[in-house]
């Protein structure tokens, strides 16, 4: 009608006009290194007119290709943060608790150095320096050397933490008890054929995310994709085959993967050997003679399968871990005949539990009988990585008080009868971040001065009320830190630290891929505010304090024995001082004599800082076959001499068993089981009855190490977290259990366990199976700022923080701290 | 003749938002407000099936750039030289805000757009691929806004942009004589296939951030091109083929193996 009338026909409208000229943004990639997960991607960043705007990965990257996965992108939303704090402050109310307004003003950086300052030297007088306890939230290798390193040996204390053992630790007593590598395998995904994560979620987090994006596709189109996960995670939307295994049971579920793999004959012989008759004698319920299996690679195969594995029928297993016994028949051939190019992936889900320990032993142990460790397209170790320099030895300026006040207990309990924290296989040598609080508790007057930078354990530590409490009673605490956090909220001075990607000065060292790498951390764009880089730019005037008020050593140490390598010259100020450490650092690379293995040779600094990174050698196949394991039989072990070792060491320190290590420590197992790979029942806080839903735990996607809930794309885009809605923080349930309980999507609920209650929105999802409930980490924040808070300056929570309910509880042999398996049970309520 | 169009291999995508993060980057978008998305990128998420049988499917959309643009052919800015909304002889449906009148008919015609967005966008239930600036409303509101959580303590957003020295702090600033980096109020705005971008020689930011590469862009009737390639040896299909408005984003591939 009408409209077709005046007006000029409606083709026309279509005619195309030029669009006028344009011309894309100008400025430069500068190279950095991203620290938004543990990968710590080699990137660059955008740069114009001296300010951040884009970011890539370093496109010499053999590791992440040249991409980062979306945390990369979110650098700049947290370098301009507009909650970020601007220059020191000081707390002027005395009375610390949650919720309580420190009323914070600014000072200067003089001021502030001056109160911290005079507190240590107090110290030092009192003879009390071990009462200085120094937290630790970030790692590069000037943060470890220079503040972590120097700072408590220097001074004089034991008492410094580390955060690693709140995140994944647990995870490395898999390979470390079987292969002897207490480390984060790498994987061979551009020749693997059969992917099986583990617990982890490879295409969100767990280190190699932009690798393992980048391959999944391939190995999807030539082979197979499985995923074990209690929730559908993104491998599992990916994958061809999701078991969403009943939480803290994948130990039962790999040994009837095991048992599979064993009774149908479809281990890997080159790797774990044959019967000597070559008939496979492996049937379901009966025991084997240990003389009739020669092992080639491999230690205690037999032994294992006695002890533990002969009965974990497939049948048995969906008993314990819920999943059909047909699938887990069919995947672990699907596994066994893909195998030595079959990946078991393993993550935190697995270990990170009361009795993980045992279950990272058992899910790990599958990629020994599939042979693939070390093979093409298999489980590789770290590939070695261009050696950073040594910063010089700070032994000449520890004194006799220093030294005395070092041997004090550490506050973290390890190495206690019924807290092993064997890492490495020997005992009281891994940290226990998480018990630092109860030691507080325990004993208030251990600390008297508390130093932490980038830590915020009131929010990322399970049974988190307990930091409140402990950090309440704290008389005086510094914290370093670019936002507000919640651990902030405790300070009696704020030192306002640099946002290292962009800001600050370090070499960071990490691997994927088959390369290990160093890249640089340099200041990219102009600092907005009056901030400090907390190793080395904080130390260094720390220093000058503390020798103006009569303690030389620290700054004698930082000032007399470092020097450029380039020029010889001693740092003179404090940016000096962090300059010449990141040389230090890297000169090995830039100022090598001989060519390096790896990338061709960088010539010089100038050339470093250009490029950012520099790549070693390709992981070398076979490389700890032919007795090469550091394990104690140098093979790989199924029956641990190593743990029984260790286990033995920590009894008789005790003088008594490992049984009654176990037996104290919360493990199930006694006897020779207590070696082997094997399922221990899963530990629960809270009854069924009373608390009927296991509780899942997981991490965000565009999490930056649980930083960047303040950041608005976080917010926007939650919802590429599966079942996860935007500006929100839902708690999954399946939409049986919610017909049950009478729940719908929307519904405000509290979710209680027996340590803590939390409100939050419901969402009914598939994704999740009955009896559990899933809730992303990373929210709830009560500050940091003020998209993270509801209302900053009443300290409500934007959601609702997983570690209120989490109960405080450990995997003892590690010393990790528990937090998933389902350990902890709750209940949930329409508010 | 140009046409310049995209495919996005489902196979190859796992639903990370690195694109939708770069392209807020890239074309300084603002943050959610007044039921606008402002995500020139976003994606269509859906779960469906029973427990354990569940599949869970993350389609990335943005612009189609039709063909047969409802946008263009409905925008009621008074054509001089052209509508607000308008064709270039590269296929892009681009937009000129000096023109625009802001009468968010585009959004209204626009099948993968809407005036208003509700709830389910925030799941990934809707989307809306045009979004509009309000009258006399701050277009950037985090930049302007002058408090601080802690007042003399912390920042604010206006003292961040001023002490950076843009109106957005990280702002991408490039140049163009039709849509400028940042948009003014009473307009609408959206996906321009990084026209300042491409139209020079670079890939849009989107398709050059993809950590699995799967997006491919470039010209469908150069029998040479990556695109047309694609295209003739797989299967394709484009998001409401049947509202006739010829998309140039196809999509290939299965999101998930078990779909």
């Amino acid at each position: 009608g009408c409209a077709m009338l005046p007006r000029a026909p409606l083709h026309s409208a279509l005619v195309p006009y030029k669009a006028k000229p344009s011309s894309p943004a100008q400025g430069e990639w500068v190279a950095s290194t991203c620290q938004g997960c543990t990968q710590w991607c080699a990137i660059e960043i955008f740069a114009q007119n001296g300010r951040a705007v884009r970011v890539r990965g370093n496109q010499a990257s053999k590791s992440n290709h040249g991409y980062v996965c979306p945390r990369g992108h979110m650098i700049p939303q947290q370098m301009y943060d507009p909650d970020r704090i601007k220059g020191p402050m000081k707390r002027t109310n005395p009375v610390k608790g949650r919720g309580i307004d420190p009323k914070f003003v600014p000072i200067t950086w003089d001021e502030a150095l001056d109160t911290v300052a005079d507190k240590m030297i107090e110290l030092r007088k009192a003879g009390e320096t071990h009462k200085l306890v120094y937290l630790r939230g970030r790692y590069s290798s000037t943060s470890t050397e220079l503040l972590y390193g120097t700072l408590p040996k220097v001074f004089g204390t034991p008492n410094y933490f580390s955060h690693s053992a709140i995140c994944a630790e647990a995870e490395k007593m898999g390979p470390g008890l079987t292969q002897g590598f207490f480390g984060y395998r790498d994987y061979d995904l551009e020749k693997t054929n059969c992917l099986v994560a583990w617990g982890c979620d490879p295409l969100a987090s767990n280190r190699m995310v932009p690798n393992a994006i980048h391959r999944v596709h391939e190995i999807a189109k030539r082979g197979t994709v499985i995923a074990v996960d209690p929730r559908l995670s993104n491998i599992g939307t990916k994958a061809h085959e999701w078991l969403p295994v009943n939480p803290g049971t994948d130990g039962a579920l790999a040994g009837a993967m095991a048992h599979v793999l064993l009774t149908e004959g479809l281990w890997n012989r080159d790797f774990v050997g044959d019967f000597k008759d070559g008939r496979n004698q492996f049937v379901a319920g009966k025991a084997v003679d240990e003389a009739a299996f020669v092992e080639k690679e491999t230690h205690g195969l037999v032994k294992w399968w006695n002890l533990e594995l002969k009965d974990r029928t497939p049948a048995w297993a969906e008993k314990e871990t819920l999943v059909p016994a047909a699938q887990i028949v069919r995947v672990a051939r699907t596994m066994g005949k893909a195998a030595p190019k079959t990946v078991v992936w393993m993550g935190p889900g697995v270990a990170m539990n009361p009795r993980g320990t045992y279950a990272a032993m058992a899910v790990h142990a599958l990629n020994g009988l599939l042979g693939s460790i070390d093979v093409e397209g298999g489980v590789w170790q770290s590939p070695t990585g261009p050696k950073l320099g040594s910063f010089p030895k700070a032994d000449a300026y520890v004194d006799e008080q220093a030294k005395k006040a070092a041997a004090n207990k550490k506050l973290d309990g390890r190495g206690a009868k019924d807290m092993p924290a064997m890492m490495g296989a020997r005992p009281g040598s891994g940290v226990v971040t998480n018990n630092v609080a109860n030691g507080m508790l325990k004993d208030p007057g251990a600390v008297k001065v508390m130093i932490a930078s980038w830590a915020n354990f009131n929010f990322s530590c399970t049974g988190a009320d307990r930091w409140d409490k402990a950090m309440a009673k704290v008389p005086f605490f510094v914290h370093m830190v670019p936002n507000p956090s919640e651990m902030t909220q405790f300070a009696d001075i704020v030192l306002p630290s640099t946002f290292n990607s962009a800001e600050g000065w370090s070499i960071i060292t990490n691997m994927a891929n088959g390369y290990a790498y160093a890249a640089i951390q340099q200041p990219t764009v102009k600092r907005l505010w009056d901030v400090k880089q907390e190793e080395t730019e904080v130390m260094w005037l720390l220093a000058e304090k503390l020798k103006a008020k009569g303690f030389p050593n620290l700054f004698d140490y930082y000032s007399k024995e470092f020097k450029d390598p380039e020029t010889g010259k001693a740092p003179a100020t404090a940016m000096e001082f962090s300059a010449i450490a990141t040389k230090m650092s890297s000169a090995p690379i830039w100022a090598a004599k001989e060519a390096l293995p790896g990338d061709a040779p960088i010539k010089g600094w100038a050339e470093f800082r250009k490029k950012g990174m520099f790549s070693g050698a390709r992981y070398p196949l076979k490389k700890n076959w032919g007795g090469k394991f550091a394990t104690a039989t140098k093979k790989f072990e199924f029956y641990s001499e190593t743990l029984k070792k260790g286990l033995l060491e920590h009894a008789k320190k005790y003088e008594t068993t490992p049984d009654d290590i176990l037996a104290v420590s919360g493990y199930l197992a006694r006897g020779e089981l207590a070696f082997v790979p094997h399922y221990e029942a899963p530990k629960r806080h809270g009854s069924v009855q009373d608390y009927p839903f296991a509780f899942v735990d997981y991490k965000s996607r565009l999490n930056r190490e649980g930083r960047s809930a303040n950041l608005p794309w976080y917010q926007e885009f939650k919802k590429v977290d599966p079942g996860d809605v935007s500006w929100n923080d839902v708690v999954k349930m399946n939409p049986a259990d919610g017909e049950k309980l009478g729940l719908k999507s929307g519904d405000t609920v509290r979710i209680t366990s027996p340590a803590g209650a939390i409100v939050t929105q419901l969402r009914l999802w598939e994704g999740v199976r009955p009896g559990t409930v899933a809730k992303c980490y990373g929210q709830g924040h009560w500050a940091y700022g003020r998209v993270a808070a509801k209302d900053y300056a009443k300290a409500i929570p934007n959601g609702a923080n997983n570690n209120e309910l989490l109960v405080d509880d450990y995997d003892r042999l590690s010393g990790s701290t528990a937090r998933n398996g389902g350990f902890t049970g709750v209940r949930v309520q329409k508010v | 003749m140009t046409r310049l169009g995209m495919v996005i291999d489902l196979s190859r995508c796992v639903g990370c938002g690195a694109c939708a993060f770069a392209c807020k980057a890239e074309n300084n978008t603002r943050t959610r407000g007044s039921g606008q998305s402002y995500n020139w990128g976003d994606f269509l998420i859906r779960t469906e099936g029973r427990f354990p049988n569940v599949t869970h499917q993350v389609m990335p959309v943005m612009c189609n750039h039709c063909s047969d643009a409802p946008c263009v052919k409905e925008c009621k800015a008074k054509p001089s030289p052209h509508k607000a909304m308008y064709k270039t002889p590269e296929g892009i449906t681009m937009h000129d805000p000096a023109l625009c009148i802001g009468c968010q008919r585009c959004q209204e015609v626009c099948p993968y757009s809407s005036e208003q967005l509700g709830m389910p966008s925030l799941d990934g239930s809707s989307y809306s691929v045009i979004s509009f600036n309000y009258d006399d409303e701050p277009t950037q509101p985090e930049w302007a806004d002058k408090k601080a959580a802690i007042p003399g303590c912390t920042a604010s957003g206006a003292e961040t942009a001023a002490k950076a020295g843009a109106p957005v702090p990280a702002m991408s600033q490039w140049t163009a004589g039709d849509l400028q980096p940042i948009r003014k109020d009473g307009v609408v705005e959206k996906c321009t296939f990084c026209y300042h971008r491409t139209l020079n020689g670079l890939q849009p930011a989107c398709v050059e951030v993809c950590p699995s590469q799967a997006r491919i862009f470039g010209d469908q009737d150069d029998p040479k091109s990556r695109i047309s390639q694609v295209l003739a040896s797989q299967k394709s299909f484009r998001l409401l083929e049947e509202k006739g408005t010829k998309p140039n984003v196809h999509y290939i591939g299965k999101y998930s193996p078990r779909a």
